[in-house]
């Protein structure tokens, strides 16, 4: 029970409280909030970098408010796609990927076509918007750029007895290189490659099947059962039966194991560098002796392809605030404050424009390993059939991949059981 | 205190009294609302979305398929594929995991002392550890290069070349089961060993005076005192296993291929990567039904014990 004593305290506290909700209420009523799902805040690593940028964008933007939303990368597809259907959908929202079409099969992505103006669209590579079309129009705008090339170990290329300045250019090259770096080497994973049972995996994968040849998802015209694809899968079962991939491992768990020198090839993004310095404090001048960067080698189709795979900004169309939401986005993507702190900082990726907005940056990006993925792989780049069928057909396929490189099945039967699913659906 | 002849009237006079008692007591409604809502309504909604297509992402409103989603699992090979390794993994493991802790409550049943303590407590260690983590302690042991399994089975030579335990579609599945089993077998343990401290010692006493051997002891006197409390801890970890998302998630996540694809990872894959939730709701029924089975039996058991 109450004291006497005490009930006067409790209700002039609880009047302090009730008068602050309204101060607090008056302050936020001449700012317009925009609320902002993420991964970056919720990553260690990249958390005080987009702090710093949303802080700096409140800076310089009195009149808006982030509200960071921290969900992390493997959620947020998940989540977002549930507070659509439940009618609470963020403002703006960082995506990647398949992610991106899935959420713009729900139908309430706002179009940002209309707000790119000639001059900003002019900045932007051709490249990294061409590939953020949904029914025609454009449903995200890209943050950062990260596509996926042929990195190669020189000094473990140099070892096996191979020229370090000559990566191979073609699948059979790459097969006569990987097979002198076992024989030199065994405990060196001759391919990194990721080879697990999610879309991001077969995005991965996606640029090896194109340079066979294989599309095993486009609508009507892709087949998992095609020869092309089971070419594929037979170069799949190749290299793990001579034991130049080690199956099952995500891309990530690779990079700690290139950071000492135990991976020769790797098929990664351009965070790579960040990572194996972070690991092995490699200066960059070194960095750039041991290691470098190229396009996919070709397959019998005689091309080379490669994944984007950076992080795009999204805005809702139920947001009532899609003029500062907007404002936000073109900050995040374009701004020289946002490329210095997030995109060439933890995020460790490419900014989407087509050079770079000043001295300082264009200094920053003039590195051999930045200049290789702009100038040559970046041209490489194809975009899967991202939607909601890729999200079902990825389980699919890579588990065919797996049974591919894990097991005895013959690569027909494998094949045709993919594209029997795949009809299922 | 009550003796055994008093208690036997009031039994009676209590059951007698049960008819004239109200079918329901108003003191349980509170919790029959939170259960109604907790429990009741996913289930009911679950039902509804099971005869529907509805998908997440559609824009369209759901459909309704009829049994059509129950026919559709008929047919699909991933699913029983599923239910099968669903099977193999519970019953497997729960039958391995019940025999080794039977073993190990037997074997340390007579340690005393701080002997006897330090075994127990190191014994009941893994049961303490969250399961996420023994499952990539398990995976990173497992691993082709740099797993410590590897490095100990090459170096005491059993091996010529690495194994890809969690790699090789047959291997796989039996490498999952391990780590489950290592995790589960405390359980065992420290239930069999308070079943064999609660057996009377009138009991072990006479055997001794009979000359029982240990085998005899065990099989004819100790296992028939043990076989309730084996029956429910088994029951229990059964319901347990039928639902083990974690450890097979965080090793394979169902794969190579669909080598370790459970019901719940088939029901996870369809509901939260194809958004597929009217078919991944027909799943679940399923699942649900398979399940309500063993929580019958388990009450059943209880009710026996």
């Amino acid at each position: 029970m109450l004291s006497s004593a005490r009930c006067p305290c409790i209700l002039f506290a609880a009047a302090i409280l009730w008068s602050m909700s309204f101060a607090g209420d008056a302050v936020a009523a001449d700012k317009v909030v925009i609320t902002f799902a993420n991964w970056a805040a919720a990553e260690a690593t990249t958390k005080p970098a987009i702090d710093q940028v949303i802080a700096e964008f409140e800076k310089t933007h009195p009149d808006i408010q982030i509200k960071s939303e921290a969900i992390s990368f493997s959620e947020i597809a998940r989540q977002l796609a549930l507070r659509v259907k439940s009618g609470n959908p963020p403002d703006v929202a960082q995506l990647a990927g398949n992610d991106t079409f899935v959420v713009a099969a729900t139908g309430k992505l706002e179009p940002l076509g209309p707000y790119l103006s000639a001059d900003f669209k002019s900045q932007l590579k051709p490249d990294a918007i061409s590939g953020l079309q949904y029914q025609d129009k454009l449903i995200a705008l890209p943050w950062t750029l990260a596509p996926a090339g042929f990195w190669y170990n020189k000094a473990v290329m140099a070892k096996a007895g191979l020229d370090p300045e000559k990566p191979p250019k073609t699948i059979e090259q790459l097969t006569a290189a990987m097979a002198a770096i076992r024989k030199s080497q065994p405990d060196v994973i001759p391919l990194a490659i990721d080879t697990t049972n999610r879309p991001f995996a077969l995005q991965s994968n996606w640029p090896w099947m194109a340079t066979f040849g294989a599309t095993p998802l486009a609508g009507s015209k892709g087949r998992a059962d095609s020869p092309e694809m089971k070419r594929y899968l037979t170069w799949m079962r190749d290299l793990a039966k001579n034991g130049y991939i080690d199956p099952g491992r995500k891309i990530g768990e690779f990079r700690p194991l290139a950071a000492q020198d135990k991976v020769a090839f790797i098929w990664d993004q351009v965070l790579l560098q960040g990572v194996i310095q972070s690991v092995n404090k490699m200066p960059d001048a070194d960095f750039y002796r041991h290691w470098g960067v190229t396009v996919e080698p070709t397959g019998p189709s005689g091309k080379s392809y490669s994944f984007e795979g950076g992080h795009q900004l999204v805005m809702f169309a139920d947001s009532a605030q899609k003029k500062a939401a907007w404002t936000f986005i073109q900050y995040l993507a374009a701004s020289p404050e946002a490329i210095k702190t997030y995109t060439l900082g933890p995020g460790s990726s490419l900014p989407p424009l087509n050079a770079a907005p000043n001295p300082e940056l264009a200094a920053k990006l003039a590195t051999p390993i930045y200049k290789s993925f702009t100038a040559t792989i970046i041209p490489t780049l194809t975009t899967p059939p991202f939607g909601p069928a890729f999200a079902t057909g990825s389980s699919a396929i890579m588990a065919g991949v797996q049974q591919a490189v894990t097991g005895s099945e013959p690569i027909d039967q494998i094949a045709s059981s993919i594209q029997q699913q795949l009809d299922r659906q | 205190m009550m003796t055994r002849a008093a208690a036997l009237p009031a039994r009676k006079i209590a059951r007698r009294d049960t008819g004239k008692l109200p079918w329901l007591d108003p003191m349980v409604t509170p919790s029959l609302g939170v259960l109604a809502i907790v429990v009741g309504y996913p289930i009911v909604y679950t039902l509804v979305l099971s005869v529907q297509d509805y998908n997440l992402l559609s824009a369209e409103q759901a459909r309704f398929v009829g049994a059509g989603n129950y026919g559709r699992l008929l047919s699909d090979p991933i699913f029983w594929k599923a239910l099968g390794n669903t099977a193999i993994y519970t019953f497997g493991s729960v039958a391995v995991s019940a025999l080794l802790g039977l073993a190990l409550a037997l074997l340390t049943e007579n340690l005393g002392g701080r002997r006897g303590r330090l075994t127990r407590a190191l014994l009941l260690t893994p049961w303490a550890v969250p399961f996420v983590v023994v499952a990539f302690l398990f995976r990173y042991m497992y691993l082709q290069n740099g797993g410590a399994i590897n490095a100990l089975l090459l170096g005491a030579g059993v091996v010529s070349a690495p194994v890809s335990w969690l790699n090789v579609s047959t291997l796989a599945m039996p490498a999952v089961m391990v780590t489950n089993i290592w995790a589960m077998t405390p359980f065992f343990v420290l239930v069999l060993s308070a079943a064999l401290a609660g057996i009377p010692n009138e009991v072990i006493e006479s055997a001794r005076v009979d000359r029982a051997r240990t085998l005899s002891m065990i099989f004819h006197i100790k296992l028939p005192f043990l076989r309730n409390a084996l029956l429910i801890s088994s029951l229990l970890m059964i319901i347990g296993n039928f639902n083990d998302f974690a450890k097979i998630w965080a090793m394979t996540q169902g794969g190579p291929g669909y080598s370790t694809t459970t019901l719940v990872i088939y029901v996870y894959r369809q509901a939260f990567e194809n958004f597929a939730f009217g078919y991944a709701s027909a799943i679940g029924v399923v699942w649900l039904l398979l399940l309500l089975a063993f929580a019958i039996a388990y009450l059943r058991a209880l009710r026996m014990d």
